[in-house]
């Protein structure tokens, strides 16, 4: 079809579609030359050329952020991506969420991460910078792999960014030359128009950009037969990893918890689960690789965990770009049709994990002795092994459809996931917990058990006695493994205050260990208290009485419902708040709907305390009508959560219809007519209104009078039930014969007079009384929450991620001073 | 006994632990039929059936929705769920439900519905069809 289409800018595309060639044969090249620059060593000329590959590749990368950038910017909706994740009314700002919104623009999002940590290694890594760029390379190649957009021997590869709309999509539209001006762009998803859209993703994808790392390192070790030196340089780079990807996990669970409706920070969602996979793995590594330097035990599963991090790093990104999760997940990618070079891509880098560790398997560094009960690297293996156990628990359930597509079977997932991986991650908690306090009173090789049984002891008996204490206020003594997880925290928390004691009396290598240990103990804690004891405040018990409820309780069919239904002006008990509904706005797309609460003295009857919470919905049809987003009061030690869950109508309607009068009547009720005489009162819905009197000076504008025309005024005050006054007066007129009448308003009322007739036989005045029919009250169906202690949750993160940084400051301190040393 | 042996069977025991209780956790889509013989909470998938009426009055009961339901074998069914309607429930392709039968009733805890998403629909939206004709 040859069709000149109008207003198309093709340009942006080419360059955009030559830079992803571009990239895709610049890491190729990189990686070949790396290869063979760690292969021959002598020749500067491959590393040479592997630097060359690699900057090409880097400028190719900006030059393609920037272009589909300038794409989306300008909305030029001829392409797909931008026509398909926004459109013209989208602030500036999310433009940067519909970015990577999409899988190409996710892909490039790691590879740009990628090239800022290949420009890192290529300046810094010295000695290692051939075999661990090669690795690097191997990714950076299969990523820009997903962006081609070529078909290649009939099936096609990668997903192109820049393909034209007109390409993508088929329709009949498009023989329309002037198509553009007639398509809407799709828009972004509307949960993903918040703030922390803008950084969960970024800080998560350098998450797993920076996994690479450690597995180039330990391969690069394993490959050139550095076995043990590759742990001093990967280990920051590890700690780095797994404080970044640990913060985007947290960031995202922070976005749930603030823009999702599903009221919760965790909800064990396939996508939740295969992130924090890697995260737990890498932690292990980490642990073991301290273990490894100081005792020499665990070179194999120290290496063996760093490779198999970004393995699963890779079958992350498998699950949730195939589209395999579909049924199972509510925030996985559609397929784009990858998911065979997805398949290829976690193939490849498993075959090296293993093909690695077999070739080399008996050069691998071991030591005979086993290690002592009392020595701190014992039970460092024991927690990695801990942690590695919950991922294969992790791991298998979340993978139940990947066993459905190989095997055929139809098995569903558990009926209910929480209370499913709540009761197996809870108890590797309260190993985890326990592990990390006890394991810092040890020290590595040998301890005296009798010093060990002291240090611990003290700190054990002051975390009882807290935790005693902390689970009568927590609340959550209803349930055993609450209790232990409650306690544990306590434990790892009160432990690692005391050697952070230590460490400021001089003992200051332990700081960052110390930090995050307590950082990762209340995050656990605050986990357990919000997750156990959250508890729904908006019961609705007024529609459910006793009948209805079969005096079953617990049952979940027939316990009251956990939404409240409220009507505009009427205040509602709930719990200790009495709530008011009290108007909408409209700030497009959303509508905000402002609930006030107020907490009541009950002897006093004052207002303690009172705030507006306004929780907003995006009235989006095409995604399926109303999209709450919950608004949430945070205290110091709760936050109440507040989520719209319907709404009536008229304030759904995100700009609304200004309704034309046409004749004037058609928005009233059948009219009542009166015969009356001045100074008769009658009644209306909302009040009563006075016929005053005639008024026989009136005039009318536009329309001459003769002398024998009649014209006749009728004085009505009407007073509305809240002692307001208002005035109309419509006018009867008799002209040439024939009897007109002019109506009045009382808008504020919905009245509408007509003087409609004179009757002098009756001495009679009749009128016409119209009202609107009494408007709906407006009314909204929401759910509120209340959510105690949360707020350790995400303290413990900031903590935890503070923690990290100090270890990576001294890991790579300690890198320095040990190559100072060896040169 | 070595202390690695040790380890490897507690290791092992934990894993076999596991997998029974995944077995045992898992469940499988079902239909109404079955639903009414087994009388425990499971799935089961089917589609909306638009023609009879979506019942959802949070003015009388904000948290009470019913509708019927089509399963997999094309049996109707009652569906009762104790909350708000889910708002995009007209446009689903599919649901799955989670709950169990009581009497001829499907009580549903849950309801998931897969819904031709804007985002995977290759659809181009035209704003009006008359503004092609200028």
């Amino acid at each position: 079809m040859d069709v000149n289409y109008v207003g198309e800018h093709l340009l942006p595309g080419k360059i955009g579609q030559f830079f992803v060639i571009l990239s895709f044969g610049a890491s190729l090249l990189s990686l070949i030359s790396y290869f063979f620059a760690t292969k021959n060593p002598d020749e500067k000329s491959w590393k040479l050329l592997g630097r060359v590959g690699f900057f090409i590749n880097a400028l190719s990368v900006f030059v393609i952020g920037s272009t589909l950038f300038y794409i989306i910017y300008n909305h030029y909706f001829e392409y797909h991506y931008a026509f398909a994740h926004s459109d013209d009314q989208l602030p500036t700002h999310y433009i940067i969420s519909s970015f990577w919104e999409g899988q190409e623009g996710s892909f490039w999002l790691w590879m740009f991460w990628q090239v800022i940590i290949g420009f890192v290694l290529v300046f810094r890594a010295k000695t290692w910078e051939t075999p661990v760029m090669t690795f690097v390379m191997l990714c950076q190649t299969f990523l820009a792999s997903m962006l081609i957009g070529v078909e290649v021997l009939g099936t096609r590869i990668g997903s192109s960014p820049f393909i034209l709309l007109r390409d993508a999509l088929e329709a009949p539209i498009f023989s329309d030359p002037n198509y553009l001006s007639m398509i809407r762009a799709r828009g972004l998803n509307p949960l993903l128009q918040n703030y922390w859209m803008v950084i969960h993703p970024p800080t998560l994808f350098l998450g797993f950009a920076s996994m690479i790392v450690p597995f180039a390192y330990a391969a690069a070790g394993l490959w050139t037969k550095r076995y043990k030196e590759w742990l001093t340089p990967g280990l920051p780079y590890a700690l780095f990893a797994v404080m970044i990807l640990g913060a985007g996990i947290i960031m995202g669970s922070f976005w749930a918890y603030e823009a999702l409706n599903f009221g919760g920070f965790w909800a064990w969602d396939p996508v939740e689960n295969v992130s924090i996979i890697p995260w737990f793995t890498l932690i292990a590594a980490v642990h073991v690789i301290l273990a490894y330097k100081h005792s020499g035990h665990g070179y194999f599963t120290s290496t063996l965990l760093s490779l198999i991090s970004f393995v699963l790093v890779i079958y992350a990104s498998y699950l949730t770009r195939s589209g395999i999760l579909g049924e199972t997940s509510v925030h996985s990618f559609t397929s784009l049709g990858m998911s065979g070079q997805l398949i290829y891509f976690n193939l490849t880098f498993l075959a090296i994990t293993i093909g690695l560790l077999i070739w080399r398997r008996k050069d691998l560094p071991s030591t005979k002795k086993e290690e002592d009960i009392y020595s701190r690297e014992f039970w460092l293996f024991i927690g990695a092994l801990v942690l590695t156990v919950a991922c294969i628990q992790m791991i298998a359930t979340t993978s139940i459809p990947v066993y459905n597509a190989i095997f055929g079977t139809d098995v569903a997932p558990p009926i209910d996931p929480i209370s499913h991986y709540n009761k197996w991650q809870g108890a590797f908690a309260v190993v985890i917990l326990l592990l990390t306090a006890a394991a810092q009173f040890l020290k590595y090789k040998r301890t005296d058990p009798k010093k060990f049984w002291a240090a611990t002891l003290a700190s054990l008996i002051v975390s009882i006695l807290l935790s005693i204490v902390a689970i009568y206020f927590m609340k959550v003594y209803t349930n055993v493994m609450y209790i232990l997880i409650t306690f544990t925290a306590i434990f790892c928390i009160t432990a690692n205050i005391r050697i952070l004691g230590d460490a400021f009396k001089g003992k200051w290598r332990l700081t960052g260990s110390a930090v995050s240990h307590i950082g990762f103990g209340l995050l656990v804690l605050g986990a357990l208290v919000a997750a156990a004891t959250n508890e729904v405040i908006s019961l609705n018990e007024s529609g459910y009485i006793g009948v209805k409820n079969f005096g079953k309780e617990g049952d979940k069919f027939t316990d009251p419902g956990e939404n409240l239904f409220l009507t505009e002006g009427e205040p509602v008990q709930m719990g200790d708040y009495r709530i008011t509904y009290i108007g909408d706005s409209v700030a497009a797309p959303n509508v905000y709907y402002h609930i006030k609460y107020e907490k009541i003295d009950e002897e006093s009857g004052k207002v303690l305390e009172n705030f507006v919470l306004s929780p907003f919905a995006q009235n989006n049809p095409e995604m399926g009508g109303l999209i709450g987003t919950p608004a949430t009061k945070h205290y110091l030690l709760h936050d109440v959560y507040t989520l719209i869950t319907a709404a009536s109508a008229d304030s759904q309607a995100p700009l609304s219809q200004i309704q034309e009068e046409k004749t004037g009547f058609e928005d009233y009720e059948e009219p009542a007519t009166y015969q009356v005489n001045i100074g008769d009162t009658l009644r209306y819905r909302n009040g009563i209104f006075v016929i005053e009197g005639v008024n026989k000076d009136t005039k009318l504008e536009n329309i001459p009078l003769s002398p024998t025309d009649v014209i006749v005024g009728l004085r009505i005050k009407v007073i509305a039930g809240d002692q307001k006054e208002y005035f109309a007066e419509p006018t009867f007129l008799l002209k040439d014969g024939h009897a007109y009448d002019f109506n009045k308003n009382v808008d504020e009322q919905g009245l509408k007079f007509r003087f409609s007739n004179i009757l002098p036989e009756k001495d009679k005045l009749e009128i016409m009384v119209y009202q609107k029919p009494l408007p709906e009250k407006k009314w909204i169906v929401f759910k509120a929450i209340k959510f105690p202690y949360i707020n350790f949750f995400w303290i413990g993160t900031v903590v935890m991620t503070i923690g990290f940084c100090m270890a990576i400051y001294r890991r790579v301190k300690d890198g320095k001073k040990e190559a100072n040393i060896e040169s | 006994m070595k202390k690695s042996s040790i380890i490897l069977m507690v290791i092992i025991a934990v894993a076999i632990a596991m997998i029974l209780v995944i077995y045992t956790d898992s469940s499988t889509y079902s239909t109404f039929t079955q639903a009414k013989e087994k009388n425990t909470e499971l799935y089961v998938v089917g589609v909306l059936n638009k023609e009879k009426e979506l019942e959802y009055n949070p003015v009388e009961d904000a948290n009470l929705f019913t509708f019927y339901m089509y399963d997999n074998d094309s049996t109707e069914c009652q569906v009762v769920f104790n909350g708000a309607k889910p708002q995009d429930i007209e446009r689903s392709e599919q649901i799955v439900l989670t709950g169990k039968m009581e009497g001829d009733k499907f009580h549903a805890s849950k309801i998931l519905m897969k819904c031709p998403s804007k985002y995977n629909q290759d659809q181009v939206e035209v704003i009006e069809a008359t503004t092609a004709s200028l």
